[in-house]
């Protein structure tokens, strides 16, 4: 194996990055492909199930697909990565819940064997992130920064999934006081800014955002607050559903909380990989930066040219 | 010296004749196993020549029916087939040695907790088993020999591990009765975290006005040696004759050249965190641990010294006590008994971020506001914020942080003293500030002491002290 | 019946002294439950909490003691599974696993939204997918796609009809598919009598 692939995955897509934000989809393809992984699809794919709704729903279904999507990487040999928090949670979750009760595995299994399939445990489901950080390491990283932003205010959206269970993490138990995604967004030159309750989560998860959206806007109204406080140019997030929350949901907040908050929020909101591939040098085209169209109604709905004219002149 | 029998003399070639005495205890045996068919089966068995049955044979006229036999010549073995020889092991002992036998003729057959208690579903199981444990007994009875009790000697000297408040009053009792004691302390003074309290609960006396005198009185004491700022090495040996190998750690500071003037500590360039006031004040690299300290002897703490030689000068130490090449000290003494009395330490939260103990000036443990609460502590007794020195307007109590934690890494244990300190320090503080707003935010208030539940009651109804159930998640600091 | 005694006078507020809600959670392994001891902890880590009317330790207590109503109420359905709860729980108690638990109890007896179960039984049962692209309704999504040089549909069950199939048979196989039905069923009744006592009310 050639020292320029001796990272391959496969990357579990999951529903709101394709589907809603194929931005974050390209630029974590242009990324890991910049750094010298290489990616593998898997095809057939389902959602991974969405943790909130369809294990709050039966849980036993919840187990049986998410097993089914585990097993596909399993037949290609290699360890998956997602970008997202949700699916990163389920694969995880429902990985480590089988290779821990055999009843159970036994349980998925004959399902599973209906349709050709056999959960082993032999792959292990990481997140983009740790594959950035643990797999790759921040000295490695640090040898494609190519351009380093000189003034830039990060607040760091970390999410809950990512690092909670944590014993179910392997970020050795931190979930209080996290560190390693603000020292991925450091690399670049950013500065990561301490804002009230970081860790708070965005709202989206466990269906409160399909059972009641404007619950989800407040905690989205919330968090922005916080952000825009602490003087917050943009806001940097590993996951396609809070991503969603803090953009999509940024304008429900403007709208339904109008008389709340004032002036309404403008904060960009960019993905962990569209920064990094920024500060690579890698083409924003391929980064999902640039807008190639004129369709109506559709992501990003916080406009981000205001970021990428503020960091123009930086990535010279 | 040998217990000689009173009437029965054993000679080697006496046969043995075995006494079988099988208890009902109640119903705890007899209720599950028949004991008369089981004193039948013990009499067919050789060597056995007295078999009886009694409700309770540990009671009086139990062992009145023992000691007749014994008395009569009838028996020179004693079986009971009872309970654990834990529970009357002893009294059947003493009751074969007040009957002229030799006690160590007597066995004991567990058949209460090695087969009814265990096997009470199972009657006729339990019963073989109390067949097996009485043949056996009995197997053994016929092989015992008469033995004598001896003595050992004891080394009349105490080693006491610790000289806080416990082993401070273990060592003034133990030299009282007699006995030499050598009071070890790992620090430079004795006392211990006692001398870090201002008062004590529930009756609020001052922590100090009952310490001070004790230590004055170990001081003075003939019978106890005091080795503070000391270590046990080793301890080798075995129960009543112990050799313990003591380290006498080196204060760089000639005792007996010393005269206590102070002026080193005046002198001394390095200023580090205060042990004793947890991090709230400051001492010198060269420093007496607090005013009242006994001994009181000055030590420097090597590992913050920069060995500038300052204090070592004549005009600043005119006795010349300084002694920077002072080396550790080792003796062995030899030790009858041992008294670990190393007290406890206080539980440092730093690991549990959401309470953002390091993260915030003015989250403080409960030590600590002791020494903010002391009338010799860095504030003379007014506590004060942290932050920017003002007078806090309010105070929130979190209860149990550490304890009563099931999770990895906590301690699952109540550590029982803080809801009564918490109440006794909110007091204090309300005593002298009736216009703050206190709160003790706690799980379950444990005031089990005498007069305890009276202490809390008036802090509430008396002090306005508000108790609210509910242990604090998190802890976060205000912008403004 | 008398005014007074309809207004205040309450009975059976409770409705079993023992909990069928607290067993079932014995039976699924999650007895853990039973050494809850109320001291509070999760509801002060709750993010929604903050905002809505659900109470964390309320929830649990209510399940522990047989209130058949927390199955009924939204709050179960405004926890976001931050897992804050779960983190600082000093029983070790896996809170948010409970809450996942008792959501699955509710809808098993057809306590869904209606939101929810067009979700669970339209979208994620038909297309495989829970946030779909696929379809005229969704071109938008598949424009953007392309023009960011990605191909219209992702290749997961979207271009892998057979793929949607498989999922649809473990779906019945695990007894989702009949689940679906159970609840589909229980919603027209209740929109049945729904309808039926407007016209009474008329």
């Amino acid at each position: 194996m050639s020292e320029e692939n001796k990272w391959k995955y496969g990357f579990f897509l999951g529903c709101v990055a394709p589907n809603r934000y194929p931005m974050i989809e390209s630029s974590i393809r242009a990324v890991f492909d910049h750094l010298g992984a290489e990616i593998l699809e898997l095809e057939g794919a389902s959602c991974c199930p969405a943790p909130g709704v369809f294990r709050a729903f039966h849980i036993p279904t919840w187990l049986v697909i998410a097993a089914r999507n585990i097993t596909i990487a399993e037949e290609l040999g290699v360890d998956i990565i997602t970008g997202c928090n949700g699916c990163y949670g389920t694969l995880r979750d429902a990985w480590i819940e089988l290779e821990h009760e055999p009843e159970l595995k036994k349980m998925v299994n004959k399902h599973l064997a209906k349709v050709g399939r056999e959960f082993k445990g032999l792959i292990e489901p990481k997140h983009i992130v740790q594959a950035l950080y643990q797999d790759m390491g921040l000295d490695y990283l640090r040898g494609f920064v190519k351009h380093k932003f000189k003034d830039l205010k990060v607040a760091v959206h970390y999410g809950c999934h990512i690092i909670k269970p944590s014993d179910k993490r392997p970020w050795g138990g931190e979930c209080e006081d996290p560190t390693f995604l603000d020292e991925i967004v450091e690399i670049t030159g950013a500065k990561s800014i301490d804002y009230k309750d970081k860790l708070m989560c965005c709202g989206a998860g466990g269906a409160v955002r399909t059972a009641v959206k404007e619950v989800s806007a407040d905690f989205s109204r919330e968090k922005l607050e916080n952000m825009r406080d602490a003087g917050a140019d943009i806001i940097v997030d590993c996951c396609p559903f809070c991503h969603l929350q803090l953009d999509l949901g940024q304008m429900e907040a403007n709208n339904i909380y109008k008389d709340m908050i004032g002036e309404p929020y403008k904060i960009p909101v960019v993905y962990l990989t569209q920064l990094l591939g920024l500060s690579f040098g890698i083409d924003p085209n391929l980064l999902g930066l640039i807008k190639n169209h004129d369709l109506k109604g559709v992501t990003p709905f916080i406009p981000i040219e205001s970021f990428l004219e503020k960091v123009k002149s930086q990535l010279t | 010296m040998t217990e000689t029998d009173k009437k029965i003399e054993i000679m080697g070639n006496e046969k043995p004749r075995i006494g079988i005495y099988v208890c009902h205890c109640g119903v705890n045996i007899g209720g599950v196993v028949s004991v008369p068919d089981l004193v039948e089966y013990a009499k067919t068995l050789p060597n056995v020549t007295v078999g009886r049955e009694y409700k309770f044979f540990c009671s009086d006229v139990g062992q009145k029916m023992i000691k007749e036999d014994i008395e009569a010549g009838l028996i020179n073995r004693v079986v009971v087939a009872a309970c654990s020889p834990r529970m009357h092991e002893p009294t059947f002992r003493i009751a074969c040695k007040e009957a002229g036998l030799n006690q160590f003729l007597f066995e004991m057959a567990n058949i209460r907790e090695h087969s009814t208690w265990v096997h009470m579903k199972d009657t006729e199981g339990a019963y073989e088993v109390a067949k097996d444990h009485i043949r056996l007994a009995i197997a053994k009875a016929r092989e015992l020999a008469p033995l004598a009790v001896q003595k050992v000697k004891v080394e009349p000297t105490s080693l006491i591990i610790g000289a806080g408040i416990t082993g401070m009053n273990a060592a003034l009792n133990l030299s009282a009765a007699g006995y030499k004691v050598y009071l070890v302390e790992r620090s430079a003074t004795i006392g211990g975290h006692m001398a870090q309290l201002d008062k004590t609960f529930p009756t609020m006396d001052c922590s100090s006005c009952i310490l001070t005198p004790k230590m004055s009185e170990i001081s003075r004491d003939k019978n106890i040696e005091l080795l503070t700022y000391s270590e046990v090495e080793e301890v080798t040996g075995y129960v009543g004759n112990f050799e313990v190998k003591i380290k006498k750690k080196p204060h760089y500071v000639d005792q007996e050249k010393c005269n206590g003037c102070g002026i080193c500590v005046d002198s001394c360039p390095i200023s580090v965190g205060n042990e004793f006031e947890l991090g709230l004040a400051t001492r010198k690299a060269i420093y007496v641990p607090f005013p009242q300290a006994i001994p009181s002897e000055y030590t420097i703490d090597m590992d913050s010294c920069i060995e500038c030689g300052i204090c070592a000068r004549e005009s600043v130490c005119e006795p010349l006590a300084i002694n920077y090449d002072d080396k550790p000290e080792y003796i062995t003494v030899k030790i009858g008994t041992i008294i670990v009395a190393t007290g406890y330490d206080e539980y440092d939260p730093s690991g549990l971020k959401q309470y953002g103990y390091e993260k915030y000036d003015n989250v403080i443990t409960g030590l600590q506001m002791e020494r903010l609460l002391s009338s010799f502590g860095p504030v003379i007794g007014k506590p004060v914020k942290p932050s920017d020195l003002k007078d806090p307007h309010s105070i929130a109590f979190l209860q149990c942080v550490g304890s009563r934690n099931f999770r990895e890494g906590g301690n699952k244990y109540c550590s029982r003293v803080c809801c009564m300190y918490a109440t006794k320090q909110a007091r204090q503080y309300k005593e002298k500030h009736p216009e703050a707003d206190i709160y003790i935010f706690y799980m379950d208030i444990r005031a089990f002491g005498k007069g305890y539940e009276e202490f809390y009651e008036s802090a509430a109804r008396d002090y306005g002290i508000n108790y609210i159930r509910g242990r604090i998640a998190e802890v976060r600091e205000k912008s403004s | 019946m008398n005014e007074n005694v309809e207004k205040y006078i309450k009975r059976n507020v409770y409705k079993s002294t023992s909990s069928r809600i607290a067993q079932k959670f014995v039976d699924a392994g999650l007895e853990k439950l039973r050494a809850c001891i109320n001291c509070g902890t999760c509801t002060g880590s709750c993010p929604s909490g903050r905002r809505t009317a659900i109470r964390t330790r309320s929830v649990l207590r209510r399940a522990l003691t047989g209130d058949e109503s927390v199955l009924e109420d939204i709050d179960i359905w405004l926890c976001s599974t931050c897992y804050n709860c779960y983190e600082r729980c000093p029983r070790d108690i896996p809170v948010t696993d409970m809450i996942i638990k008792l959501r699955n109890i509710a809808v098993e007896e057809g306590n869904i939204l209606d939101a929810h179960f067009g979700l669970a039984n339209k979208i994620f049962y038909e297309t495989g997918h829970g946030v779909p692209a696929n379809g005229e309704a969704n071109k938008k999504w598949q424009d953007l796609r392309e023009s960011y040089g990605l191909p219209p549909l992702p290749p997961t069950v979207h271009v892998h009809p057979e793929a949607v199939k498989e999922c649809q048979e473990l779906m019945k196989s695990v007894g989702f598919r009949d689940l679906l039905d159970k609840i589909e069923k229980i919603k027209e009744k209740e929109k049945a009598e729904a309808e039926k006592n407007k016209e009474e009310e008329k």
